[in-house]
């Protein structure tokens, strides 16, 4: 029983992953982090004009909500840097 | 193979002189773009052209309508609201198309061919004939070379069978479409859209198995404070989107790029308006066509190893997560890992 459990270990590892798989999902995080910086600002743009369109508020909602939006993106992409700098 | 050849080089030739005589009769016969975006879209008409004579319309099948969906005044007269807006009012638009019948043909095709090449002789370790040893190669190739490569030896075998479904079904939607006489369904946005949408379910759920229901709704919130969440969520959100999105786009744009230039080569024939250009263009269009026969593969295996390739990144984001503290979970992906394996091998 105790020798079984090892190789379930070892093919947990991703060992028998393609290289492709392997490198995706190396790049993944990064990705990710790049993807919430320019999502921010995408959705708040985005967001605040279609908001302001529907209560006639222009431009301040979409003023405010891009400013908002590219501030998150950019809190959000700098916290997934420094985690990812943690984690090496 | 050299028969196989020479028979579709006939069907070419054939369909390309039952375009000309039809043409000839018509006064106001239309232009070849017209007429190649005619038979790449979909219609509620299937059209079957015969050699020497005029298309045969197997009649439209009228629209099938959910919900009130009253008629409104439009540029065109009174007609029921499309799009959007017509869903809204209960236009849900469920005909019989072209392309859903190509899909049924695809399905009964499948799930024939699949029964009988894969119903083997139990009591022989070696399945004997063409058939079977095809259909071995190619779920083994999809098991070993896709899912686990992709997924993982743990987990991989799961998706096995949703990954075959998915090969299977769009190669022979995208040989059929090859067929002379018949509509490719894949060239068809709703349709990849529907099969992208298939991936993206079964993607969402690998991360929710995987990660569980409180970690995978996490890292929808972007590891952001909640007072961020309503910028945080739609970024995240949108990001799960643009994978089955790019999918998507991917199937569609191929394949109905590749039927479009095969139309044009044989469409050149009557936009020089000389016979003799046919000598050029129908060898190019048979050029074409094979290679459009090895794209119709090349297709289906690129959907299904990204399909693969994003289960794969779901099940490392809860395996992540599972590093922070969701031992649990794992533990029980672990236990239901030896039948699932055994279950692919069986079928293989």
């Amino acid at each position: 029983m105790v020798e079984q459990e090892p190789p379930k270990k070892v093919a947990s590892d991703g060992s028998e992953l393609g290289s492709m798989a392997r490198h995706m999902r190396a790049a993944e995080p990064y990705v990710s982090a790049v993807w919430k910086l320019v999502g921010g600002a995408v959705v708040g743009v985005l967001g605040g004009y279609w908001l302001d369109k529907k209560l006639g508020t222009a431009p301040w909602l979409l003023l405010g909500l891009s400013l908002l939006g590219i501030c998150v993106g950019f809190y959000g992409f700098l916290r997934e840097m420094a985690r990812l700098g943690k984690r090496k | 193979m050299r028969k196989a050849m020479v028979l579709f080089a006939c069907l070419f030739v054939a369909t390309a002189w039952a375009s000309e005589s039809g043409g000839h009769g018509e006064g106001n016969e239309p232009s070849v773009p017209d007429y190649i975006l005619h038979h790449v879209a979909d219609t509620n008409d299937f059209e079957l052209e015969v050699p020497l004579s005029h298309p045969i319309h197997l009649g439209a099948i009228p629209p099938i309508r959910i919900g009130s969906c009253a008629p409104v005044m439009t540029d065109h007269g009174l007609q029921a609201p499309t799009g959007w807006p017509g869903l809204m009012a209960g236009c849900l638009d469920l005909s019989i198309t072209k392309h859903t019948v190509m899909m049924w043909l695809a399905a009964l095709l499948l799930i024939g061919t699949i029964l009988i090449w894969s119903n083997r002789d139990k009591t022989k370790m070696v399945p004997r004939g063409t058939g079977a040893n095809l259909i071995e190669m190619l779920v083994l190739f999809i098991r070993d070379e896709m899912a686990i490569k992709n997924i993982g030896k743990e987990d991989g075998p799961r998706y096995v069978p949703y990954l075959l479904t998915a090969f299977f079904f769009i190669l022979f939607m995208n040989l059929l479409g090859l067929v002379p006489w018949m509509a490719t369904a894949t060239g068809n946005l709703a349709v990849t859209a529907g099969l992208a949408l298939c991936t993206f379910f079964v993607t969402q759920a690998a991360g929710i198995r995987s990660a569980g229901l409180g970690g995978y709704l996490k890292h929808l919130t972007g590891g952001v404070h909640w007072t961020l969440w309503i910028i945080m969520v739609p970024v995240e959100i949108l990001g799960l989107i643009s994978k089955p999105f790019a999918l998507t786009m991917r199937l569609f744009a191929n394949m109905l790029a590749g039927h479009i230039v095969l139309f044009f080569l044989i469409g050149l024939i009557f936009i020089l308006g000389h016979p003799a250009v046919a000598a050029v263009s129908v060898p190019f269009a048979f050029a074409i066509y094979l290679l459009e026969l090895f794209v119709a593969f090349v297709q289906a295996y690129v959907f299904t190893l990204l399909s693969a390739l994003f289960i794969g990144m779901a099940v490392a984001t809860g395996h992540h997560h599972d590093d922070h503290g969701h031992a649990d979970d794992h533990g029980h992906g672990h236990s239901e890992l030896g039948p699932s394996h055994d279950h692919g091998k069986a079928h293989a």
